[in-house]
């Protein structure tokens, strides 16, 4: 009745020694490789048990965006009297993505924590808990897109063929976002003050973004002015390529139609990422063999 | 500490054929950083580090060599805090040495853990699911294995219900039917004998042994005397972190009863000294 012996037989052999950066890097691919039917598993029993404890179930999905947007509309339009065409369309193509990733980063610092138990008692690659946070949130931003589709019938004039490259996007963003979590995570093993520190950072980092507001709004506003190297500080975050993409294809602009997102940003800010990741993944692969001690 | 019985390190250096091993520690020493463990608040970590304080280190297992043959049924005996479950958590791959070095050949499993991958808010027959891919398996072999488990567990209905639902005791069924279910080469048990009830015990004593007759190796740490002299070939001694015998299992098992029974006299004789202290105290 016990599993047929038709799995590589394998062994394994550990010395204090570690391994170099790319050894890392590749052990860490192979990882995630070999596992991908276990992140698959974790990705759906995160799914279900965001949904099993509410009497909407994974209906908050799709209510989670809209409330968080109404918010921002009543605080942008009706306190701050600012008036921006179709604005509730052109802070939901931020509030989106930025719900994912927030989301992955939160849930990603203490997926390693969390399973302290299962850590110090089976050796499985560590590296798939942050990437199912990570990959659990496609599917809430994937959901996120019938709400979106339901205010774009709203502003049915700001629908477009360039929608279709919202996939590309959020491609850049995962790779991103992957980076983030596999590095907070493991930084949270060693320091837990890191929980409490990321999700005040992560509030900053929003309201730093253009989220809420676009880039060229700031622009107009004039506070660029005088420090010129604010505008450079302001477009090299990630988030301000991302949100700048995903409006332009959305929204387009407060007197513009939707056109295509700036291709070139959009594949610097990817290498960037991948570059990124692969450090992320070497740090992790390094700092792994310690977690079943520490935790 | 050494002083009852030589490690024979060099048991294996002479032992014929270098190849034919399951299992192969040479010189293995773990080392726990405290920094990390116990939980320092910054203020104390400046204060360590501008006042220089050595960083505080403690080796959980040192100069341990073994060699474990294929065959054989090692068990693992020592005090509470001796280091024996962090023995297997190197061979188990869990723990990288901090010394020496671990070679394994075949595949290593471990019942370190009664509850594998456990969610509280999925149903039994996830939580299996989830378990066996925790443990490595393959989504094929599981779906192979997975009527097996949910009929070793005998949870009747109460498989589809979530987890949060179930008594210790059913969960405890359910991970030990999760946990036997890979078929290893080589089988580390981690005091797994000691829990549920009497039928389970009886039941699970059962499925262990037939574990240890279908692995290649064991190794068991336990605190059953009659277990080990019973069922296995072997038996090393650990006390704080180093290894004080190893050999015939009767004879280490022996060598440990004295030992304990040695320290527990002097415990008492400790106990008895600090009464008189304290009778001393009271009476002036």
């Amino acid at each position: 009745m016990r599993a047929s012996r038709d799995q590589a037989l394998t062994g394994f052999r550990t010395d204090a020694a570690s391994p170099g950066p790319l050894a890392l890097l590749s052990e860490a691919i192979a990882d995630i490789r070999s596992r991908r039917p276990l992140v698959r598993y974790l990705v759906e029993a995160d799914m279900k048990r965001r949904g099993s404890d509410t009497l909407l179930g994974n209906f908050w999905w799709v209510m989670d965006p809209l409330l968080q947007m109404a918010v921002y509309v009543v605080l942008v339009t009706v306190i701050s009297q600012r008036t921006i065409p179709d604005y509730p369309l052109f802070i939901f193509a931020a509030i989106l993505p930025w719900k994912w990733f927030n989301a992955a980063v939160i849930d990603a610092t203490v997926s390693l924590v969390e399973q302290d138990r299962l850590i110090k008692r089976i050796s499985f690659p560590k590296i798939v808990l942050p990437l199912a946070a990570t990959t659990a949130g496609v599917a809430g931003f994937t959901f996120g897109l019938i709400p979106l589709a339901g205010i774009m019938l709203l502003y049915a004039d700001r629908i477009s063929p360039f929608l279709l490259f919202i996939p590309l996007v959020a491609v850049v963003q995962y790779a991103f976002t992957l980076a983030v979590a596999l590095l907070v995570s493991a930084g949270n093993v060693f320091f837990r003050d890191l929980g409490n520190t990321t999700r005040h950072l992560l509030r900053l980092w929003w309201y730093l973004s253009p989220g809420l507001y676009s880039l060229a709004l700031l622009d107009e506003s004039g506070i660029f002015r005088d420090l010129p190297v604010l505008r450079v500080l302001a477009s090299a975050n990630p988030f301000a390529v991302l949100f700048e993409a995903y409006r332009s294809i959305i929204y387009g602009s407060v007197d513009g139609p939707p056109g295509p997102p700036d291709l070139v940003s959009l594949a610097v800010l990817m290498t960037g990422s991948l570059l990124f990741l692969a450090l992320a993944m070497m740090v992790f692969k390094r700092l792994e063999p310690n977690f079943a001690k520490v935790l | 500490m050494s002083d009852v019985a030589a490690v024979p390190l060099a048991a294996f250096d002479d032992a014929g054929q270098p190849d034919d091993f399951a299992m192969l520690v040479e010189d293995l020493g773990v080392r726990y950083d405290l920094r990390f463990n116990r939980k320092t608040p910054i203020r104390q970590s400046i204060s360590a580090a501008l006042t220089r304080q050595p960083t505080r280190q403690f080796w959980a297992l040192r100069h341990v060599s073994l060699r474990l043959l294929h065959g054989e049924s090692l068990a693992v005996i020592g005090p509470n805090g001796a280091g024996k479950s962090t023995l297997l958590q190197v061979l188990g791959g869990i723990i990288r040495p901090s010394e020496g070095r671990v070679e394994a050949r075949g595949r290593v499993s471990g019942l370190l853990t009664l509850d594998i991958g456990f969610d509280r808010q999925l149903t039994g027959r996830e939580n299996a699911r989830l378990g066996c891919a925790f443990l490595g398996l393959e989504d094929s072999v599981t779906r192979q294995i997975m009527p097996g488990i949910l009929e070793y567990a005998g949870l009747g209905e109460f498989i589809d219900a979530p987890l949060k639902t179930y008594s210790a005791g059913m969960r405890a069924r359910l991970g030990f039917a999760i946990a036997t279910s890979v078929d290893p080469d080589i089988l580390l048990l981690d005091e797994v004998l000691a829990t549920g009830d009497a039928v389970f015990r009886q039941k699970s004593k059962a499925r262990v042994v037939e574990l240890v007759r279908a692995a290649k190796a064991v190794v068991l740490v336990t605190h059953d005397m009659q277990w080990v002299t019973e069922y296995c070939n072997r038996a090393i001694l650990i006390e704080k972190g180093a290894m004080i015998m190893e050999g015939d299992p009767q004879a280490v098992v022996e060598l440990h009863r004295e030992r304990t029974a040695e320290a527990r006299a002097r415990a008492e004789a400790k106990a008895v000294a600090a009464g008189a202290d304290a009778k001393a105290l009271v009476g002036r």
